[in-house]
């Protein structure tokens, strides 16, 4: 046996290695020895020619496998994925932030390109002549800055956010030194126009309140994609609102004013708009009121969806109502036995109270409960709480009877008007078009209860507290509210709060296109200082505005022509039971 | 079979001046699928060059539409609007002045056609000079 033999499998391992490895190791540096041996023990074999056409072979073969691989992956890559030729690339009109437009389209927050005015000192000829310069094409630059920035040692940022124009005029300058980087921001192109609604958005693109802040998520993914973001605000109901909230509010001098307008069928907001503009505050959502006699409807529900009362109920007014040690007495006494439609018209306490302590306090705070008053509003802009009592004794229920004791949001009361007059269903409002898709009305009071709640309210329109709100042709129906304000623990008759909660058309299905007007005037100094007076006429103007806008025609009812004249021949005060 | 193989044993074995012509088919088949190559990357580079230039063209549109329709809305917001109609003397139309397509013939009856008179004949030679005066 000889160092050539051919039976000999391998030659042996260097002893320093099979000291040092472990068994797995050594078994590769065997295999390894033993492939560099090959040659060898292939001449030893005395066929060297049939060893190099097998290495041959194996090594094309392996080449062959590599090559037959990136040409299968380069089809693949070529043919068969998707977006082939570069990957995916983003939309040509993508933004950071959708344009948010209303139901119609018309835009409300969009984003365009400013540009950040930067100086390098070191490329500046004549600092002197550039400051001046630039101070003139650029009035509202600050001159310490500027300074700064040309005296320095390095390029620095001048100013931000400079409009497309202001770019062009520093640039038609042809300063050396100067250049520009482009900046994304958010414009607001109405100004305080719906800005409670909208909202606004930080530097960097983040939604901070309102509709920006609620869908800031999907304007993202919508500015991603190109498209636009629609919310349910249209816009020239929001503008009517707005006129009409902002006229109504100087004309009675008033602190603040809260205008709200929905389709009570779908929840959709039209219109929100809190008064004054330039008050960052959204009273519709972020304060809390007494609203007085709004409440006596939903008191009045409560009674006719349970059956203790109809409109032919008699309640006694004829004198003050003694609940222990107060007594509760009308604003504008009738002192005579009511039918329940003369305790609404007539807005009597007296009746109210009778009812509502009639029914207790489960009763009570059960509808309460169902119309959203005892909770806060579920709505995309977070609301306050509401105040609710403590304890739910008679006179608390008097009280509440007829809205005090209980401070809500206007956008609780928006909810809850529409829940009553749509047929009996609480549907969340929303900003969202077409309304919640993952909500559902909840059933609060029978659809019969909502009808003869219309009609109810519609007559108080036509013979009771609300007239000012008519609208010709349009049958508003709604019911005042007018309550003092609590001052330092005590009611203060210089301080009030007037109301007007709103719907038209009144009349037709309770599944009718039906549009809810909320509005809140908030210590008017004029007199008299009720709803009725400074709340409802501007309710009847903008019902006669938006009309033509949301698709109500003006037709006749029971009441009154469609032109608005009285039908005298109506003398229906029993009605038909509701 | 046998013979197959010899034959084709000699035609790969065929030489050109010493190279083997099956190697020199190669070589042009590799030069003709670079140059391919080549040709059809320059063209795909060129597409997308197109392609970019559009798209920036579409982006640099898109922000000068972005920037038009920013301007409409300040020019239309209501507020700026109504301020303006008041100022020159306009208010919401009065009810009674107001009307739908189907109440117009109410407010303008369609007046009643007219009975068609057939021209007597002194006409018709009054007409006869008129045409002759044009010629």
């Amino acid at each position: 046996m000889s160092a050539h033999d051919p039976h000999v499998g391998s030659r042996p391992v260097p002893s320093w290695g099979v000291r040092r490895f472990t068994p797995s190791w050594r078994w590769l540096t065997e295999a390894m020895w033993w492939v560099e041996h090959a040659f060898g023990r292939a001449h030893a074999n005395a066929r060297p020619e049939e060893d190099t056409r097998v290495r041959i072979f194996v090594i094309l073969s392996a080449f062959s496998f590599v090559f037959v691989c990136l040409t299968v992956g380069a089809i693949h890559a070529a043919l068969l994925t998707a977006g082939a030729g570069g990957g995916v690339r983003p939309h040509p009109n993508a933004v950071v932030r959708a344009d948010m437009v209303d139901r119609n389209g018309a835009l409300l927050a969009t984003n365009i390109v400013h540009y950040g005015l930067y100086i390098d000192p070191a490329q500046v000829w004549d600092r002197r002549a550039a400051a001046a310069q630039i101070r003139r094409a650029l009035p509202r630059v600050s001159r310490t800055r500027l300074q700064n920035a040309l005296y320095g040692d390095r390029r620095l940022l001048v100013v931000n956010r400079l409009t497309p124009r202001e770019k062009v005029a520093v640039h038609n300058l042809a300063l050396g030194g100067v250049s520009f980087e482009p900046e994304d921001v958010r414009v607001h192109p109405l100004g305080e126009s719906a800005r409670h609604v909208v909202g606004s958005v930080d530097t960097g693109g983040v939604g901070l309140s309102a509709a920006e802040r609620a869908f800031n998520d999907e304007i993202r993914a919508a500015g991603a994609r190109g498209e636009s973001f629609q919310i349910s605000i249209d816009l020239r109901v929001q503008g009517v609102l707005e006129n009409e909230l902002a006229a109504a509010a100087e004309a009675t001098q008033a602190k603040g004013a809260v205008g709200i307008i929905t389709d009570v069928q779908t929840g959709e907001v039209l219109g929100m708009a809190s008064w004054p503009a330039s008050n960052s505050r959204n009273l519709a959502t972020a304060a809390t009121y007494e609203m007085g006699s709004v409440f006596k409807t939903f008191t009045v529900a409560a009674a006719i969806d349970t059956g203790r009362a109809d409109m032919n109920t008699l309640l006694d007014a004829s004198e003050a109502l003694q609940i222990g040690s107060r007594r509760i007495t009308d604003f504008h006494a009738q002192n005579k036995v009511m039918t329940l439609e003369e305790v609404y018209l007539h807005s009597s306490n007296i009746g109210t109270s009778r009812l509502s302590t009639e029914m207790g306090p489960r009763v009570m705070r059960d509808y309460f409960e169902r119309f959203g008053m005892l909770s806060r509003a579920p709505f995309e802009i977070p609301s306050e709480s509401p105040i609710v009592p403590g304890e739910w004794s008679d006179s608390t229920l008097a009280s509440l009877s007829f809205g005090y004791g209980i401070s809500i949001t206007p956008m609780q009361m928006a909810a809850a008007m529409g829940a009553l007059t749509n047929g009996g269903r609480f549907i969340p409002l929303t900003l969202r078009k077409g309304g919640r898709p993952d909500v559902r009305g909840r059933q609060i009071v029978s659809p019969e209860t909502s009808l003869t709640m219309l009609d109810l309210m519609r007559r108080n329109v036509v013979r009771g507290s609300g007239g000012r709100a008519e609208a010709p042709g349009l049958r508003v129906g709604g019911k005042t509210g007018s309550a003092n304000k609590s001052v330092n623990g005590r009611y203060s008759t210089a301080h009030a709060v007037g109301t007007f909660a709103a719907v038209f058309p009144a009349d037709g299905p309770v599944n009718a296109r039906r549009y809810q007007i909320l509005v809140l005037i908030d210590e008017p100094q004029t007199y008299p200082r009720t709803g009725g007076f400074v709340a409802a006429p501007a309710v009847g103007r903008i019902a006669d505005r938006i009309a033509g806008f949301v698709g109500v025609a003006r037709r006749a009812d029971p009441y009154r022509t469609a032109l608005g004249d009285r039908i005298p021949a109506f003398e229906d005060l029993e009605g038909d039971g509701r | 079979m046998n013979t197959a193989l010899v034959a084709l044993n000699r035609l790969f074995a065929w030489k050109i001046r010493g190279i083997r012509w099956v190697e020199i088919i190669g070589v042009l088949l590799v030069a003709a699928m670079v140059f391919s190559v080549y040709v059809a990357k320059a063209a795909a580079a060129r597409e997308s060059a197109r392609i970019s230039d559009l798209e920036r063209q579409i982006s640099d549109n898109g922000q000068r539409v972005r920037l038009l329709r920013a301007e409409v809305a300040r020019l239309e917001q209501p507020n700026r609007l109504e301020a303006l109609s008041r100022g020159a003397g306009l208010g919401p139309v009065d009810v009674h002045r107001q009307a739908t397509a189907e109440n117009l013939p109410s407010l303008a009856p369609i007046p009643e056609p007219r009975p068609v008179v057939i021209a007597p004949t002194p006409a018709a030679t009054v007409e006869t000079p008129a045409v002759e005066v044009e010629r």
